[in-house]
């Protein structure tokens, strides 16, 4: 009973790091994106240069209420289903 | 200095390989002679190699330990222990171990009609340490020479490529838009001290010079 307790503490601990450096590095490649899309609609001249902040900090908004954003939280889903898979591979088959 | 670097890294290659070999499932196809239960001394650092299957065990000096005993179809031995690994390491959350106890008695054959099994285990077996690779299944083949196809390494050490991959990605990533900028600050920063230092240099040389009868520039 102790080994599960240890298991679940440690596991949570290390994924919940995961966690937040998988969201730190999708967040930081989407705002690469959208400064990119940015620079590329004020040479098309679709954008204001001035309004360019504020094209980045909408598009943030949008991601923040994604799917995309959501789908990180797999990191504590996949592993869950992976143990219990595995266990019943394992023992029942 | 060469060498010590390359030595560091061989050590880390080395230590990183026997990890994962003695970590991951390995398959051999075996015939199952015969099992035993036998007392095991654990009260040395080859512990280490022994499972710690439920919370009391760990401080338990000695314990009754089950073996499969098999032989290859080269005619070499290999003895397996069988033990649970319960939720400790290596994760092959096994606990079935009184069940696979029963499957390898029923899989005994003898030498003339002998019915092949794909026994998995992990771990080493070493006749000077005494340690057994943990059996942790065992499934009928249909000859000593069926091709096994490794699948769960193959998903294992794919997953590792792809997280190391991540990390290199993210630790690229962190440093494109986290450190460099800030060091490019720091060089601006730097710049502007140096200039103003330089200026301040120059109006002490011309407060210098004032007293040498040169005009101030």
């Amino acid at each position: 009973m102790i080994a599960l307790i240890r298991l679940g503490f440690f596991g949570l601990i290390a994924l919940t790091v995961l966690y937040f450096l998988v969201s730190w590095y999708s967040r930081s490649v989407r705002r690469e994106k959208l400064e990119g899309w940015a620079d590329e609609k004020i040479a098309e001249g679709a954008l204001e240069p001035a309004a360019r902040d504020t094209y980045i900090e909408e598009g943030m908004r949008d991601y923040d209420v994604s799917l995309r954003k959501k789908l990180i939280l797999g990191v504590y889903v996949v592993p869950i289903i992976a143990v219990t898979v595995l266990i019943y591979m394992t023992n029942f088959m | 200095m060469r060498y010590v670097k390359w030595t560091f890294r061989l050590l880390v290659a080395i230590i990183v390989f026997s990890f994962l070999h003695y970590t991951l499932p390995q398959r051999d196809i075996v015939r199952i002679v015969n099992t035993y239960e036998e007392r095991q001394d654990l009260n040395d650092w080859t512990r280490l190699f022994w499972s710690v299957p439920d919370d009391q065990s760990g401080t338990l000096s000695n314990r009754d330990v089950q073996f499969i005993q098999a032989v290859k179809s080269n005619g070499k031995t290999m003895v397996y222990r069988n033990e649970d690994t319960g939720w400790g390491w290596p994760p092959y959350f096994k606990f079935d171990t009184a069940n696979l106890y029963t499957e390898a008695n029923d899989a005994k054959s003898t030498k003339d009609a002998p019915e092949w099994y794909a026994i998995t285990h992990y771990g080493w077996r070493n006749e000077f340490l005494s340690i057994f690779p943990n059996a942790v299944g065992l499934r009928p083949v249909d000859s000593p020479d069926a091709r096994l196809v490794p699948w769960t390494n193959i998903i294992i050490l794919g997953g590792l490529a792809l997280f190391i991959l991540f990390l290199w990605r993210l630790w690229a990533q962190f440093r494109e838009r986290t450190i460099d900028p800030l060091l490019e600050d720091a060089e601006d920063t730097w710049d502007a001290v140096d200039e103003r230092a330089s200026k301040a240099r120059g109006r002490f040389r011309g407060w210098l010079d004032s007293w040498r009868g040169k005009p101030r520039k």
